[in-house]
């Protein structure tokens, strides 16, 4: 296996046009340079100029268009050949989520998604298959997030069919053994138990629980409460009732002439007919606004992480490209208003930038966020309001304008630069129901923003009346109340609620 | 200047990434931290980008500096005198000195360097500093390669130190940030500082606080002339570039840069360590642990065998750390081991991470993580494991060509720490060589408590009762 691996390699390194370096030119001779003394450089007279450099078009960016079919069963198939390495990868989308999380089990499709490729198939154990798939340098993972589950492979082209096969298995016959339940549920308490760990981390945790409301499953917090009561028949149940053929997208991507791969994947699911009802809709979000201040006292920080914002918008949203745009300009890059003005300008943070959060299904979170030592807080967190309302009360400049344009019109060929990005775009598209053209769509509509654009959304989506902010910091350390900031102050409780006594039903037994 | 260039003309895209041979063990004693606030300063634009009247700004910057001058004797002579009657003194160079920044600010044509990437479809761009070396990368559609070359020569021919002084506030936030306000952070300086007596790995890369916060504009000057000079730096492109066009901008834009003495090694040779050293760190956290042992540099020959030694305790789903801690004795959430910690150029540490699971003592995990080293030194591997190895290193060996940042920063990092690109491939080779006998061997050679420090946290609430009751005894 090895002396075929070595082989494989080197067919790798010959398709990917390895070029050995040239040995340097030797350089022409250094100019004359003025000396300097320690503190100073020298100066270097006609330094080239990049405003006279003239680029040409660029070359049209090969987008590939994956084969996709639907099998007897209802699973739609998507396929994409690459040959440049000996490599085949997939992944299965589940419709399915934590959305669907019962409110007294939180947790559960967090712990199906872990427990689905730890607790092994129906004919060989979760141990049994980790030492096999890494005989064969091949992985198979799952898991399961707000509205997808996704089982997904990658391996070697030779080894395709026996790791298939194993992946085949864990979307129709994955057994949940109880001693890998046991496992994820251990660990599930341990992340509950470490979730203040990372001061850095609790704000943005927060900001979404308040945001999305501590009482839907979009903000819930899971507790040992909840993990107590989940048993490895809920898993079981949970897991039969979302990975059925017709509810699953499948993509596989590589080394493979697809013509070859569609009879095998044919072959490999023909004998699977499983059926269940179509998975109903998600539960609806509805917004609501928390406007006010959220501290968490932190005595062992030199530092506040803070989060302000509210909730966002969706992807296909008439107005997401000219938000995107508008909070490139507030907060998106190095060049942003936020970075300038209170890290270039005041030295105040490191980490400091803003974003619309846009999903595909449900609301992303329009968030400013970032750090800064203790005594800064409040003027920190004061600047940021003031520019966002600076936003809203006048146009952008042209050249801010043109700027956060060029940056997504320039570097929009790198959503193409593999063909994995647009395959795993184009089944997202289909999975969630947006036009397989969206970002061509996107592209265009970013071309036609003007100011007047930016200023409307600014004014229409970026709300200073519902901020809410988050900080986590040493608020004795701030120098000044956070009630200057004119605004509600509650205290965040982040103490974590200790099990309750067993009450003897620890999830649903064995059936 | 050494560059290496890769052709993928897959899609019209580039991936560059500069490698430059110098990284915090070079920071001068008082300046730790310096070398990575010379990489902020290469942010800040050049002689002919970031500036609307550059001599006027240049004098501004020099003014800048003299007030400095000034105002550090003064504060010099306070501190020996002990004298208030200095403080108007001080107040009044403080005022000038903000003056004088104020006035050279006022030239600054603020993140024009970053404008100009980013507006021109850059991605990825950033930089980091690690202990043996600091580097920089981005990528650009492929039609603006003359642009990168452009930027990155200036960048290292002519860069401007403006924002100083603001900079190294922006620095000390980060500072902050990685290390003051994380409770890992916090642990893994205590490992460091512990385990080094001399060599500089002691120091995080971002420096110590009071460094941070005195470093002067010239101390950032003297390293860069020091250490960023050519035959320091190694650059790999890798993407849809043609090698002689790459080879002529070269030629053009570096060649600029006048050639200089490469910079010495560190000479500090960390002295043999002579028993365990254990250090506390309270924090307010769940417990974690360090621990590592002392290992020799990158270029030993028990290097593949320690590589070697580290999959087999943390590879994948089968490592013995994970199957034993986590998955078997449910001792620990994770369980990590890294064979080269925090570099490589230098005799260095073999790291092993912990993290207990909820209910169990660290004291339980360290013990079990001290067995299963135990049990290495005595029992061989399995020639299944070793094999098992063997075929993932190469298939992670496939997985890094497969794209183009990865490439241009494997094969400039191979190039400078074995003087060879190919070494990324050849590496392969020696690890086929290393058999069961060699992990047993460098197990007992180097995974010995003499040369062990241990690191930990210790809830605030908890070591105050310990030391009461230490104290009651």
């Amino acid at each position: 296996m090895n002396k075929s691996l070595v082989a494989l390699l080197a067919t790798g390194l010959i398709a990917a046009g390895q070029a050995p370096a040239p040995k340097p030119a030797a350089p022409p001779p250094p100019r004359q340079s003025q000396a300097g003394g320690e503190a100073t450089l020298r100066t270097i007279p006609d330094l080239p100029k990049y405003q006279n450099l003239r680029f040409a078009p660029l070359k049209a960016i090969p987008i590939p268009t994956p084969e996709s079919f639907t099998l007897p069963n209802g699973m739609k198939v998507f396929l994409l050949e690459n040959h440049e390495l000996p490599v085949i990868s997939g992944f299965a989308l589940v419709r399915t989520g934590n959305l669907f999380d019962p409110p007294d089990k939180r947790g559960l499709a967090d712990l199906t998604g872990s427990v689905l490729r730890s607790g092994g198939t129906k004919s060989k154990s979760g141990d049994e298959i980790d030492e096999a798939l890494e005989n064969m340098a091949a992985s198979i993972e799952s898991g399961i997030g707000e509205n997808r589950g996704s089982v997904s492979f990658t391996c070697l082209k030779e080894n395709a069919g026996e790791v298939m096969t194993i992946f085949r298995d864990f979307l129709s016959s994955a057994e949940f053994r109880q001693e890998k339940v046991d496992l994820a549920t251990t660990q599930a308490r341990s992340a509950i138990a470490r979730r203040n760990d990372d001061p850095g981390s609790i704000a943005s945790r927060e900001f979404s629980s308040i945001l999305y409301g501590r009482e839907t499953p979009y903000g819930w917090t899971i507790e040992y409460e909840h993990i107590d009561r989940i048993g490895r028949q809920d898993m079981v149940n949970f897991y039969r009732r979302y990975f059925f053929p017709a509810n699953i997208m499948l993509a596989v991507y590589g080394d493979f002439h697809s013509a070859e791969m569609r009879s095998q994947i044919e072959k490999l699911f023909a004998a699977w007919d499983y059926k269940q009802d179509p998975v109903p809709a998600y539960p609806e979000f509805k917004a609501k606004a928390a406007p006010g201040v959220y501290i968490a006292d932190r005595t062992d920080v030199t530092q506040t992480f803070f989060e302000i914002g509210h909730v966002g918008g969706l992807l296909r949203d008439k107005d997401y490209p000219a938000l995107q745009v508008a909070a490139n300009i507030l907060g998106g890059g190095f060049t942003s208003r936020l970075v300038r003005k209170v890290r270039t300008e005041l030295g105040y943070a490191y980490n400091i930038g803003a974003g619309w959060g846009a999903g595909y299904f449900s609301p992303g979170l329009f968030e400013m966020s970032g750090s800064t030592k203790s005594k800064s807080t409040i003027e920190t967190l004061r600047t940021i309001r003031e520019e966002l309302e600076k936003l809203r009360a006048g146009e952008v400049t042209a050249e801010e304008l043109k700027t956060a344009k060029d940056t997504v019109l320039n570097s929009f060929v790198f959503n193409f630069d593999t063909p994995a990005k647009t395959l795993n775009r184009l089944v997202s598209y289909e999975y969630y129901g947006y036009p397989p053209d969206f970002i061509f769509q996107y592209q265009k509509a970013v071309e036609r923003v003007t100011r007047a654009d930016v200023m409307r959304v600014a004014r229409e989506h970026l709300r200073p009346e519902n901020l809410t902010i988050v900080a986590v910091g040493n608020a004795k350390e701030f120098g000044k109340p956070l009630s200057e900031l004119g605004l509600p102050v509650h205290p965040l409780d982040l103490t974590i609620p200790e099990p309750k006594p067993a009450s003897g039903s620890r999830g649903i037994q064995q059936q | 200047m050494h560059f290496i260039v890769v052709e993928r003309h897959d899609a019209p895209v580039v991936s560059f990434h500069s490698y430059v041979n110098a990284g915090s063990v070079d920071d001068p004693s008082g300046e730790t931290g310096i070398a990575h606030m010379f990489e902020h300063m290469a942010f800040k634009g050049t002689e002919a980008i970031g500036s609307t009247n550059y001599p006027a700004e240049r004098a501004a910057l020099e003014q800048v500096e003299k007030v400095y001058d000034r105002l550090q004797q003064a504060q010099r002579l306070a501190a020996d005198h002990n004298g208030k009657a200095m403080k108007e003194q001080i107040q009044a160079l403080e005022a000038e000195l903000e003056k004088a920044v104020e006035k050279a600010n006022s030239f600054v044509v603020p993140n024009e360097y970053d404008r100009i990437v980013e507006a021109n479809g850059g991605v990825g761009m950033n930089a980091s500093t690690g202990e043996d070396s600091t580097n920089y990368f981005y990528s650009f559609p492929s039609n603006r390669i003359e642009l990168w070359f452009l930027l990155e020569s200036q960048r290292f021919l002519a860069p401007v130190f403006r924002e100083f002084y603001k900079e190294r506030d922006v620095v000390r936030e980060e500072r902050r940030m990685r290390v003051e306000s994380s409770p890992q952070g916090m642990l893994l300086e205590a490992l460091l500082s512990t385990a080094f007596a001399a060599h500089p790995y002691k120091n995080m890369p971002g420096g110590w606080a009071s460094d941070i916060e005195n470093f002067r504009l010239s101390e950032a000057v003297k390293f860069y002339k020091t250490y960023y000079v050519p035959g320091n730096i190694t650059i790999g492109i890798a993407g849809d570039v043609d090698p002689v066009q790459a080879k002529r901008l070269a030629a053009k834009y570096f060649g600029m840069i006048p050639p200089g003495p490469i910079p010495p090694l560190v000479r500090t040779v960390e002295p043999p360590q002579q028993g365990e050293k254990r250090v506390q760190v309270i924090a307010q956290t769940q417990p974690y642990m360090a621990v590592a042992y002392k290992r020799p540099d990158q270029h030993s020959p028990d290097d593949p065998a320690l590589d070697v030694l580290a999959e087999v305790l943390a590879g994948g789903r089968t490592g013995l750390l994970y199957t034993e801690l986590v998955r078997d004795k449910q001792l620990a959430l994770g369980a990590f081991a890294e064979s080269t910690f925090p570099g490589g150029k230098y005799p260095g540490l073999f790291l092993f991470y912990l993290i207990p699971n909820r209910g169990k003592t660290l004291d339980e995990n360290e013990k079990a993580c001290y067995q299963i080293i135990e049990r290495l030194k005595t029992k061989k591997v399995e020639q299944e494991v070793i094999d098992r190895i063997k075929t993932k290193l190469r298939a992670q060996l496939i997985r890094k060509l497969d794209s183009n940042t990865g490439l241009a920063a494997e094969l400039t990092s191979y190039h400078v720490a074995f003087g060879d690109w190919r070494k990324l491939f050849t590496e392969l080779e020696e690890y086929n060589k290393v058999t069961a006998d060699d992990v047993m061997r460098v197990a007992r050679k180097y995974l010995v408590a003499e040369g062990r420090t241990v690191a930990y946290t210790s809830a605030p609430a908890a070591s105050k009762d310990e030391k009461q009751a230490s104290e009651g005894q």
